[in-house]
């Protein structure tokens, strides 16, 4: 548990529901997603991770109905090991971008 | 919020891949996001995306199923375990066989073809034997229905029963729940039937009020019989088939409860017969029937004689053993109560295997043929694969080399082999479809339950089953060869001439030999039923059927006496004789090669022993009959005009009947008895007739004249002559119908077409045995022709070499052929050998023709050593135009 990294969807999702704060439910998490990234996302990829990252106790979910009114869903919100384990994320990739140019739009030049 | 749903194909199919814990949400926010779709965008956006999300989904939708380790995640190891690693793996083998097929077209479909006609062959086969011998009989609890016949052997009359028989049985039993008949002889009576159109002679069978019941069936419209309907000269009543209801009356419902008019009386339709419950299929095959109709068991229908074939429902629990010791006691009880009554007796059989019996054999032949045609075609695709794999041999050691395991590369060839088995399955189903549709469709084969032929559920199965085992089995010997090792030689081109292409040649060797064993086997059983099948043939019939046609004719017309009615049907012979082109008309109650009963018959003054009194098949005939068929008369006399009900009885024997009755002595002039106080007069001896099948003796027979006997019912007219059945149709209906306007006209056939539905059923085993070994020739030529064609391509530098040292084109030609010819010598040897043992097992099928037949034995061996010439003579040729310095070079 301690020393865990995530993959880079799972920081992604993450991020997002840390984004969305009180209004991170499954499909807002999704559009948000589909918004910002750049490649393809599924909404069942996006629970199937969801799920994952609950179970390691880095998000937690509760039910609640939406603001704008319609059924109960499950809203999730990070966890402390979570945030945790999002700065560790950050914290690596920033130690291996450090010095690193890459510049102009093309890789290697 | 639009009204408008997503995909519902997409959406199920996700629904089923997703784990349960995330089914809800899952498809919840798709629903949802599917409808804001359709409102901003439409419909076609919105199942775009939502096609698309369920397909980018799939892979993970499953392996999230089968994630079983959910608390490991390393850092660079993405979420997807080790159900995507099954996953793609399995994925990738697909791709890759895709490809692979895709480079090599020309070689997959012929593949797909050669496993198309062994699953055809087997999957056919199966659907044919599948509800003759594998399903139950279409009835209810079919394993409890009892056939008891008379005794357990004989002509009809030996196996059919008194009504009396029934009566008491079922008074008196202990084991069954219920016991029923139907009147075996019922082709006797024939029915006209004049309703809006052509005045038809139907075939209505005598059923027992029970009857439907103990089977089971129920009218699909309508009712059973009653009482009233049941009793001696009850109220005419009749239950339609399903075919003739749907034929005549357009399947109208309405017919129900109106009245038909048949043989001039008006009768009540009071039901219609199920489509599932075909009587003739089940029972009569061959026959068709139209209706069914009481029949009493009464004082009346028992003085018939025997009349009824027996079935009956076994009470839970009990077995054929226990039954028929219950029948037994039974009989021995009425014995003691009447000494002198007779007809007493009951032989218990399993309905089915009463149904179904005699066809066992030929079925387990057939089966078996189709095996040999998957063997031999599976053979044959495995050479073709190894030879194609040992071209691949390089890509699959690169494969190695890089990582691949041994099994990945296995698995590989056996997704390949897969492959091919599932298209070839398809193409072979597509064989086994049509094949069985010509099948149910004949009505010219007595082949029982024909028309319940299809390719069902689980003939479907079974083709699956029998794909995926070819599959596998092909797929094992190429792929165990492939990845056998010695990557280093092969990439470097030095593995050529190594032990590993020795053992691919022996296996590949080996399987035309086998091929070549098996066909051979094909070949001469096929043979030995084509000798016996010649051999029926060739039965002196007794009669001539060629140039003459049968009439059914019958006339509703009541007479007031006999003699009038013997008075019209001379008549009828008169006026169709007058026919231009007509040589001789004669009427029968009963043709040869159907169904007859049996009469007692004695030479008078002589006394038999018990059980010892011969049994004679009686005609009834006209005068003319004998000269119709051409049954040649041996000694006295023919029937003429003045042997009317005024003179002396006489009767017609054969000339087994002769020696029977009166052994070493002249029969004309002796006197013969019958059940009746008068005496007959044997006035003439003719020649014995096959009134059975062709292949059964003929027994005693007897004519007697229908002026003198009066115990028939139908008659078939017999004409004779030299016109074609075209021409003489026409008039000989006109002069029918000039009689008697309402007789139907139309049942008339060539005698040819007699005897030829009487050997129908060995035919169509025959013609399908035929295919499988003309199947099984073509297959193992075509092996033949593989293996020494690549065998020639392989050694191309060593036949350069030989050459250029001087050997001479004929010569290499020679060699080639040698190689053929033993292999395929060692085939025919060994396949010779397997024949002897197989021809053993089909005895039962041989007719006129022993297992051991030489001349068939030899016979296919040329056949076999021909053909397997024919096919190595190719690649002979190519190998001895090998250009020397273009072989020598690619050394």
């Amino acid at each position: 548990m301690g020393r865990q990294v995530l993959g880079e969807f799972e920081q992604i999702v993450l991020l997002s529901v840390v984004r969305l704060a009180d209004a991170a439910f499954g499909r807002a998490i999704y559009e948000e997603l589909a918004r910002l990234s750049i490649t393809q996302v599924t909404i069942t990829a996006v629970y199937v991770t969801l799920s994952r990252l609950e179970k390691k106790d880095f998000v937690s979910v509760q039910l609640a109905a939406p603001a704008s009114g319609g059924r109960r869903q499950k809203l999730f919100a990070i966890t402390p090991s979570g945030l945790a384990a999002l700065q560790r994320s950050r914290e690596q990739l920033a130690r291996f971008w450090a010095g690193v140019e890459v510049g102009g739009g093309r890789a290697g030049q | 919020m639009s009204e408008s749903r997503p995909p519902a194909r997409s959406r199920a199919l996700l629904a089923r891949l997703l784990p349960a814990a995330l089914r809800a949400d899952v498809l919840a926010d798709m629903d949802d996001t599917h409808s804001d779709l359709v409102a901003r965008h439409g419909d076609t956006e919105a199942n775009r995306w939502y096609r698309t999300q369920v397909r980018t989904s799939l892979r993970m939708a499953l392996a999230a199923r089968f994630d079983r380790f959910p608390g490991r995640v390393s850092g660079n190891r993405t979420f997807l375990r080790r159900g995507d690693d099954l996953m793609t793996g399995l994925v990738q083998d697909v791709r890759y066989a895709l490809r692979a097929i895709r480079r090599d077209l020309g070689f997959f479909t012929f593949a797909t073809m050669i496993i198309g006609l062994g699953v055809g062959a087997s999957t056919a086969v199966f659907s044919i034997m599948s509800p003759l011998m594998l399903r139950p009989l279409p009835l209810e609890v079919p394993d409890r229905l009892a056939w008891i016949a008379l005794n357990r052997t004989g002509g009809m009359s030996s196996v059919t029963s008194r009504t009396s028989n029934l009566r008491d049985f079922r008074e008196m039993n202990r084991s069954f729940e219920s016991m029923t008949g139907y009147d075996a002889f019922f082709d006797y009576n024939s029915y006209n039937f004049v309703g809006d159109g052509e005045p038809e002679r139907l075939v209505g069978v005598g059923v027992a009020r029970n009857f439907l019941e103990v089977l089971g069936v129920a009218p699909m419209h309508g009712r059973n019989f009653v009482e009233e309907e049941s009793v001696w000269q009850g109220r005419p009543a009749a239950i339609l088939t399903n075919a003739f209801w749907v034929r005549r009356f357009a399947a109208d419902p309405a017919i129900v409860g109106t009245s038909i008019s048949l043989n001039d009386t008006p009768t009540e339709v009071i039901g219609v017969l199920p489509a599932s419950f075909d009587f003739s299929s089940t029972f009569t095959p061959g026959a068709r029937i139209d209706f069914l109709l009481p029949f009493p068991i009464a004082d009346e229908t028992d003085r018939w004689g025997n009349t009824l074939s027996m079935i009956a429902r076994l009470r839970v629990g009990v077995s054929i053993e226990s039954a028929q010791a219950d029948i037994d006691r039974m009989v021995e009880q009425l014995k003691e109560a009447d000494p002198v009554r007779w007809g007493l007796g009951g032989a218990v059989t399993a309905l089915q295997g009463q149904i179904t019996g005699g066809f066992r054999s030929a079925m387990v032949v057939l089966a078996a043929a189709a095996g040999a045609v998957m063997l031999i075609a599976c053979a044959n695709l495995s050479n073709l694969l190894l030879a194609r794999s040992v071209k691949r041999r390089k890509e699959f050691a690169v494969r190695s080399v890089l990582g691949a395991k041994r099994t990945r590369l296995v698995r590989q060839l056996l997704t390949e082999s897969l492959l091919l088995a599932l298209c070839g399955a398809a193409i072979g189903v597509g064989i086994a479809v049509a094949a069985t549709r010509a099948v149910a469709a004949t009505t010219a084969v007595s082949i029982p339950m024909l028309t319940a032929v299809s390719v069902d559920l689980s003939a479907l199965t079974f083709t699956l089953a029998v794909a995926v085992g070819a599959g596998l089995l092909l797929g094992i010997v190429p792929a165990l060869q492939i990845s056998a090792g010695h990557e280093g030689a092969v990439i470097n081109d030095t593995a050529r001439g190594s032990s590993e292409s020795r053992n691919s040649k022996r296996a590949r060797e080996g399987l035309v030999v086998a091929e070549v064993a098996l066909a051979c086997v094909l070949l001469v059983c096929g043979g030995l039923l084509l000798r016996s099948f010649v051999a029926v043939l060739d039965v002196d019939l007794g009669f001539q059927p060629v140039g003459a046609m049968s009439w059914s004719i019958d006339t509703a017309r009541s007479f007031e006496s006999s003699e009038e009615r013997v008075a019209f049907y001379n008549e009828v012979i008169a006026r169709v004789s007058d026919v231009p082109g007509v040589d001789v008309v004669g009427l029968t109650d009963t043709l040869p090669l159907g169904r007859n009963r049996e009469w007692g018959i004695w030479a008078e003054g002589v006394t038999y022993e018990e059980g010892q009194s011969p049994l004679a098949f009686p005609r009834m005939v006209g005068v003319g009959y004998l000269e119709s068929m051409r049954i040649p008369l041996l000694r006295g006399r023919h029937f003429r005009a003045d042997d009317t009900s005024e003179t002396h009885n006489v009767v017609i024997i054969n000339e087994s009947a002769a020696a029977r009755l009166w052994p070493g002595l002249d029969p004309i002039g002796q006197n013969a008895l019958m059940t009746g106080e008068e005496p007959w007069q044997v006035i003439g001896v003719v020649a014995d007739v096959h009134h059975q099948s062709l292949e059964e003796g003929s027994g005693l027979e007897m004519y007697l004249p229908i002026a003198q006997h009066g115990d028939w019912g139908t008659l078939d007219m017999v004409v004779r002559s030299s016109l074609p059945q075209a021409a003489l149709v026409g008039p000989v209906r006109a002069a029918l119908r000039s009689l008697d306007p309402s007789m139907p006209t139309t049942e008339y056939q060539t005698l040819d077409a007699l005897v030829d539905r009487s050997v129908s059923p060995r035919r169509f085993i025959l013609l399908l045995l035929s295919a499988f070994g003309g199947a099984a020739l073509l297959l193992a030529s075509l092996g033949i022709y593989a293996v020494l064609s690549y065998s020639v391509s392989q050694r191309a530098p060593e036949i350069g070499i030989r050459m250029a040292l001087g050997e001479s084109a004929s010569q290499v030609q020679r060699r080639v052929v040698s190689r053929t010819m033993t292999l395929a010598g060692t085939g025919i040897a060994l396949g010779g050998v397997g024949s002897f043992v197989v021809a053993r097992l089909i005895r039962p099928l041989l007719y006129g023709v022993a297992p051991t037949d030489a001349l068939t034995f030899a016979g296919m061996a040329v056949v076999l050593l021909l053909v397997s010439g024919l096919a190595g003579y190719m690649p002979a040729r190519r190998a001895s135009r090998t250009d020397p310095m273009t072989a020598l070079r690619s050394v």
